[in-house]
């Protein structure tokens, strides 16, 4: 039973990162219908970016988040003026080529810069508690309560302004959006912005508990398309309820059946999820 | 107030439009008359910024608006109420009318008087406020769409087939409303295809054949013009 328990606590821990990974996926596929590759690097120039901040400047870590937060998030506004926007009228696998050119491009980026050793990020949070009679470090537990601020601050921010109704809206109906008066090209570079932004926080949060290289992203945008392909492409919720779906089964699995197999549990959950739904579990609707 | 001179649209070698004239003045109920593919839906994006012409000037109080994004234009005061409505079907129908206020977003008190306004004129909208767009009927989401258009207090409206898909005894509520929005001071070019009601209410109309426009003049003459009654009423 306190196994069962302490792997239900991991499942939520790893299902926090990829939805936060997922949404910031979700909301730019919602918007522009991007299938963004690139998303897993700004997850990794996130952790690079904190570990640097930290390592070379003594900031701390929270401070550092923030500034993350910021640079990955015009990162990605970047990423849509110079490559997405100019992109909006050709054919859809234009984009997924850029994407992926973007993705082999910041790579190669971290890696003249930072190099590709293993790095660890230090937290000031490494002591354990016990709660509930399993054990955990506080980093633990601040990757789920962060997980799930960020989460609500992002649902208030799309249900209750005006700038995130402006996205809701536009995944919606973008013709509709324009004629409201919405800036379509503005609210693009929002979501790329958000979307950057969700990508640093995930990575500056769980990178104390992992390891920081050019590759890290990698595992985690493809689980992260999975979580969106389940939760229904484009759907917010479909994002945060696939996530913590995958994390509960990966930490199970890993537990029960093989910790060896544990990266193909998510691909399996992928092919029964679709059989039984082949729209994802929210299909858009609940956006 | 809205001028079109020698306006063409093309998309891509098809000319859809072909050097139209349209003037509309304050206040006026100005309808356009076409069968499906005449130019009127292509015409109104044009206008609406959705589309941009291939050539001529479209001049909206005294300033050329041709080119300029949609955004731009919604907030110079012109607003469509497009033919396949384009709501936002999750978001309730309060939030869709809200959204349609998205250009007076700063001031809130103006927002809350027009919601209170299209309540009025659409009192099953309030009834329905916070049910889903998508869930409502066709005459309901075209009553919703017409809303949202308001809600931006446009100055011109543009209305394309407003009536189109609805029962004929929704469709004389429709046009009472689009006569009534029209006293109430909003200038409107109403795009249709039921050539008669449309005309009863009008001032002044545009007849359009395959991209042109082939005949114009007041609802009295264009009522009485032998070819207007032959194709578009039927008499």
């Amino acid at each position: 039973m306190d196994i069962f328990i302490q792997q239900v606590f991991n499942g939520l821990t790893i299902g926090s990162v990829y939805s936060l990974v997922a949404l910031g996926l979700t909301l730019v596929y919602g918007i522009l219908h991007i299938p963004n590759f690139a998303h897993g690097a700004l997850y990794m120039l996130g952790a690079y970016i904190t570990l640097t901040m930290m390592l070379l400047w003594g900031i701390h870590y929270w401070i550092a988040m923030a500034v993350s937060v910021l640079v990955v998030g015009l990162l990605g506004v970047l990423m849509d003026r110079l490559v997405f926007h100019p992109l909006r009228n050709a054919p859809p696998i234009h984009d997924k080529i850029a994407a992926i050119g973007i993705l082999l491009f910041l790579e190669a980026f971290a890696q003249l810069i930072w190099g590709a050793d293993y790095r660890t990020m230090e937290t000031p949070y490494g002591q354990v508690v016990n709660l509930f009679g399993m054990t955990a470090t506080t980093q633990r537990v601040l990757i789920n309560i962060g997980a799930v601020v960020v989460m609500i601050l992002l649902y208030l921010f799309l249900k209750k302004t005006y700038a995130g109704s402006t996205i809701i809206a536009m995944a919606q109906n973008r013709e509709g959006a324009s004629l409201v008066g919405i800036n379509t090209s503005r609210v693009a570079m929002l979501t790329f912005m958000l979307s950057g932004g969700l990508a640093a926080v995930a990575a500056s949060l769980s990178a104390p508990i992992n390891l920081v290289f050019p590759g890290m992203g990698h595992l985690v945008i493809l689980k992260a398309f999975v979580i969106i392909i389940l939760g229904g492409m484009g759907s917010v919720p479909g994002a945060i309820l696939g996530g913590y779906i995958l994390g509960f089964t990966e930490s199970l699995g890993a537990t029960y059946i093989s910790n060896d197999y544990k990266d193909i549990i998510a691909f399996l959950m992928l092919v029964i999820i679709l059989s039984i739904k082949p729209k994802g579990l929210f299909s858009r609707e609940g956006f | 107030m809205l001028e079109l001179t020698d306006v063409s649209i093309q998309y891509g070698s098809f000319t859809a439009v072909e050097n139209i004239n349209i003037h509309v003045g304050k206040g006026e109920l100005v309808v356009l008359l076409g069968s499906n593919g005449a130019g009127k839906s292509s015409t109104f994006n044009t206008i609406s910024g959705l589309q941009k012409p291939s050539a001529g000037t479209i001049v909206f109080e005294d300033r050329p608006i041709q080119g300029a994004g949609p955004d731009k234009i919604v907030r110079s005061g012109i607003v469509q109420c497009a033919e396949d409505r384009k709501l936002f079907p999750q978001m309730t129908v309060k939030e869709n009318l809200v959204m349609g206020g998205y250009v007076h977003r700063r001031k809130r008190k103006q927002v809350n008087q027009s919601l209170q306004d299209v309540f009025e004129l659409f009192p099953i909208l309030q009834e329905k406020k916070d049910q889903p767009a998508g869930s409502l009927s066709g005459g309901q989401q075209q009553m919703l769409a017409i809303g949202r258009a308001l809600m931006a207090q446009p100055k011109l409206l543009l209305l394309d087939e407003p009536s189109i898909g609805l029962a004929p005894l929704i469709v004389e509520q429709m046009f009472e409303v689009i006569q009534k929005i029209n006293q109430d001071g909003t200038t409107v070019l109403l795009a249709e295809q039921n050539a008669f009601a449309a005309l009863k209410i009008a001032d002044r109309g545009y007849v359009f054949e395959s991209g042109s426009v082939v005949v114009e003049g007041t609802a009295e003459e264009l009522l009485a013009n032998d070819t207007v009654r032959k194709a578009y009423i039927g008499a």
